[in-house]
């Protein structure tokens, strides 16, 4: 009886279901998205309100934005996106996940390491270092958990039936080993001191965005976009050359965080010629979608996770088109250390790898459940609710910056600029509130579809499984699961 | 394009891409950036200063509050652009990423111990539109004790607050490194010579601080009339920038006023000795060094504080000197007066008025004006700082004649 009991339990936490470990990720992501924007909120109210809630240490504005910020990339992001690479990954290489007990188990190790981070940066235990606040013990355990993944993956990928790798699969297996080397890099070489941390604190800083949710965000939006728009992929070429580029480009862009510091002139140089040089992999993974796309835009409107992915896709043209021009010194001059940067990054965490987030969650959920989205309606307002506050942040934080850099640049002080600051603090937590409406309806929309909640209408026919065989049949593809087979397409 | 994307190609491929980019900007630069030598203003710091970093790095000052000065910054702090060896002692590194609070890199000895216990306690305290959270939980009520008593919160013979906001405030006047320094002891002079005046009584102490004046400062009256408009400016700079300590009734009873020491001034009881314009002007421009008024010419523009100086005096003295005697040039926007005198007939006037000796211009102060060193310093740059003088003397951030830089 003791005996059963224990394998009951044991089946509990490390499930060995198919799908299971897919579905765990993604409910837990879903999960800090909903408690990252409710620590933003409370950001914003205390910019808009300083004494709010009155100073209390647990409650401080420093010691909250360093768990917003880790609780959305290392919470929600990497968690979502790598839930729904757990996912396509098996299925586009014909196969079944190599384990997933082993899956489930990094979910829990994950999902402890951002506790235990978030308990050790509230309580004053903190590396200091931005992104990666979580002090070594935790990026310790994390790095494990990221270890688990990626034997699971590489073993999956190992036992596959389709000899063609599809595009999706590069970015995430990819991007696992990219960001496992510069993580463990950052915590394990030791003390460093005065610039030469500050440059590989901007080293792994930027590869937080670039090299770890940038790549898992786009291997999804090459997973959702041909299928739900019901067209091959239009060219294997560009999806070369996205790639290569984005790993050359990317990596040694660090250094633009640090443009006006005193580090070497060489140092600020590559950075910026990388970071113009980015627009190719940019330019190039969105033309290849875009023209994938091209005719099929009415499909947003039958599709959910369509809809959600091209909105992340319109917000990296904007994030990365800006994030180029603000790697240019003369931009930077006006806009560095202002809001214009808060939401520049607002717009490529939330806007870009957020929307794509979200996307995966209404396509893969589905698939590794079997239920249904639990309603529809709710999805698209939580579409509805996330734009508007997206776009609000978008050009709130983008005046607020450009007002606070003129009026530095003119010679103003920063404590007189913050008297015309307010009001866009107080704009800024209106319009977060509808972020964060969006994401508590998102969290809700997750779990009654996990728990099978039947809808309350029929208002939306669920995509089980692959959609769009019989019509890569008919337009004479070769038959398989429909991605291995548009890598060697050129031309829909 | 073919190209075999297999497992082995796209991950070793790509991870060695990655690999060799971050050697490249990240490792490789280790052997040109750990031998920066030490700046001219760097130093270690002493223990309770260590501690008091580690309580920034636990509340999380640096993602408001940089630490660099760039070389376009008009700020606070903004008197000497940073170098790489300003940080040779810092692990780890709080350069910052976003400035919602001035910039802290040069802040050592700007401001007052006491003037920083209250900004902790609550920020509006001494700067009311400020929107930095309440740090009230850092300190415990000794420390208000020991401020009372007329004492620094820092000591060197050991009479230290043992709290955090003691620690905190330590560090704060550590950053500058050697300039902090400097700027500390004359702080800490002038503080003894204020608080011995404040102790003196309220006549008295004002009769003392005007002297510290310049002359010709005391004679200005304010040149700008006390106009509706213009009053209606000046107070909104009051009610921005002075109100914690000095108060809705300018009795420097203001919230901040019970953790400063000299007490803010009463504005009113200057009813009885008067007070220029100028006078005003200049306390607000440079402020009272060794006491919580600090200088305002960083965030005000001159028209600026001569309008808040007109509405003090209105409103707190009783009475502005705004637009009177000596007139001199009758501004073309000001409303007219009718008792203006006018320009004198040119023929009348055939030299200058004297110039007092203390506006001959100075020759000895020329160096002080060179070019600062442009461009990132390389390890050479440790002999020119050993020369003599190289780190040392009134401006020790500029190098005096004769040493070389390269």
């Amino acid at each position: 009886m003791k005996l059963w009991n224990q394998r009951f339990q044991l089946d509990r936490l490390l499930d060995d279901r198919p799908g299971s470990a897919a579905r765990n990720w993604m409910i837990s992501g879903a999960f800090w998205m909903f408690v990252g924007v409710t620590l933003g909120l409370l950001l914003a109210i205390f910019l808009a309100a300083p004494d709010f809630l009155g100073g209390h240490r647990y409650l401080e504005f420093g010691r909250i934005r360093p768990l917003h910020v880790n609780t959305v990339w290392y919470g929600f992001l990497s968690m979502t996106l790598l839930g729904a690479g757990l996912h396509y990954v098996p299925q586009l290489c014909r196969t079944t996940l190599y384990s997933e007990r082993i899956a489930n188990l990094a979910m829990w190790i994950w999902n402890i390491s951002q506790v235990a981070g978030m308990i050790c940066v509230i309580t004053g235990y903190t590396s200091a270092h931005e992104y990666a606040e979580y002090p070594i013990p935790v990026d310790v355990t994390g790095l494990f958990a990221l270890l688990l993944v990626i034997y699971v993956t590489y073993r999956t990928i190992d036992q596959r039936k389709e000899p063609l790798l599809y595009v999706s699969i590069w970015y995430y297996a990819g991007a696992l080993l990219w960001f496992l080397t510069s993580w463990a890099f950052l915590g394990g070489t030791g003390q460093r001191y005065g610039v030469y941390d500050a440059v590989w604190t901007w080293f792994y800083g930027h590869q937080v965005f670039g090299l770890w949710v940038t790549p898992l965000a786009i291997g999804v939006t090459y997973y959702i976009v041909p299928r739900e728009a019901k067209r091959p992929l239009f060219s294997h070429s560009l999806s070369l050359i996205g790639f290569w580029m984005l790993v050359t480009t990317y990596a040694p862009v660090g250094a633009h965080h640090l443009l006006q510091a005193p580090i070497p002139s060489w140092e600020k140089v590559i950075a910026i010629v990388q970071s113009v040089m980015l627009l190719i992999p940019v330019y190039v993974f969105l033309t290849n979608i875009w023209v994938t796309m091209r005719g099929r835009i009415g499909r947003i409107e039958e599709s959910l996770a369509l809809r959600f992915v091209v909105a992340g896709t319109i917000w990296y043209w904007v994030v990365s088109t800006q994030g180029t021009l603000e790697a240019l010194i003369s931009v930077q001059r006006l806009t560095h250390f202002t809001n214009f940067v808060v939401g520049h990054s607002h717009n490529g965490l939330l806007g870009f790898a957020g929307f794509i987030a979200a996307g995966a969650i209404y396509d893969v959920l589905p698939q590794v459940t079997g239920h249904p989205i639990y309603s529809a309606r709710l999805a698209n307002f939580q579409y509805w609710l996330m734009l508007i506050g997206q776009t609000g942040f978008f050009f709130i934080l983008t005046i607020a910056g450009l007002i606070q850099g003129s009026a530095w640049l003119n010679g103003e002080s920063v404590y007189r600029v913050l008297v015309e600051l307010h009001i866009y603090m107080i704009w800024r937590a209106w319009v977060g509130t509808f972020i964060v409406m969006g994401a508590y309806v998102q969290f809700y929309n997750v779990v009654m579809t996990v728990r099978g909640a039947r809808p309350q209408r029929e208002e939306y026919e669920p995509v089980i499984g692959y959609a769009d065989q019989e019509l890569l049949a008919a337009q004479g593809l070769p038959a398989g699961n429909g991605y291995a087979a548009q890598t060697g397409i050129s031309k829909p | 394009m073919k190209m075999q994307m297999t497992d082995k190609v796209f991950a070793i491929g790509s991870w060695l891409i990655f690999v060799t980019a971050g050697f490249a900007v990240a490792v490789f630069p280790a052997f040109q950036l750990i031998r920066i030598p030490p700046s001219d203003i760097a130093r270690r710091r002493t223990p309770l200063e260590e501690r008091g970093r580690q309580v920034f790095i636990q509340n999380g000052c640096t993602y408001c509050h940089s630490q660099y000065i760039r070389p376009q910054d008009w700020d606070h702090g903004a008197v000497r652009v940073s170098q790489a060896g300003d940080y040779v002692y810092d692990s780890p590194q709080l350069l910052g990423s976003e400035r919602t609070g001035p910039d802290l890199s040069q802040e050592g000895g700007v401001r007052s111990d006491d003037w920083h216990l209250a900004h902790f306690m609550n920020p509006r305290f001494t700067r009311p539109a400020s929107e930095m959270p309440q740090f009230v939980f850092l300190s415990h009520s000794a420390t208000e004790r020991f401020i009372l008593k007329g004492g620094l919160i820092r000591d060197a013979k050991g009479a230290v607050a043992d709290d955090e906001v003691t620690a905190l405030i330590a560090y704060i006047q550590s950053l500058g490194g050697k300039m902090a320094d400097a700027r500390m002891k004359r702080l800490d002079v002038w503080r003894k010579a204020m608080q011995k005046a404040y102790l003196r009584g309220e006549d008295k102490n004002f009769a003392y601080i005007q002297t510290l004046v310049p002359e010709p400062w005391r004679r200005l009256p304010n040149p700008y009339p006390p106009t509706p408009a213009a009053l209606q400016r000046g107070r909104f700079i009051y009610y921005q920038e002075c109100v914690g300590c000095h108060g809705n009734f300018g009795d420097g009873n203001g919230p901040a006023a019970k953790y400063l020491f000299p007490k803010p001034a009463n504005f009113s009881a200057l009813r009885r000795i008067g007070a220029s314009g100028g006078l005003l002007y200049y306390q607000i421009m440079n402020g009272i060094t060794g006491t919580a008024m600090m200088s305002f010419k960083r965030d005000l523009e001159s028209a600026k504080i001569w309008d808040v100086s007109n509405y003090i005096a209105v409103n707190f003295i009783g009475h502005s000197d705004g637009d009177t005697a000596p007139h001199g040039v009758d501004e073309s926007q000001e409303p007219v007066d009718p008792n203006a005198p006018g320009p004198p007939d040119p023929d009348t006037i055939n030299t200058p008025p004297p110039t007092s000796p203390a506006l001959q211009p100075d020759q000895n102060a020329i160096w002080r004006h060179r070019r600062p060193t442009r461009g990132f310093p390389t390890y050479r740059t440790k002999k020119a700082l050993a020369a003599p003088g190289g780190a040392v003397g009134h401006a020790p951030y500029y190098p005096p004649k004769g040493v070389k830089r390269r």
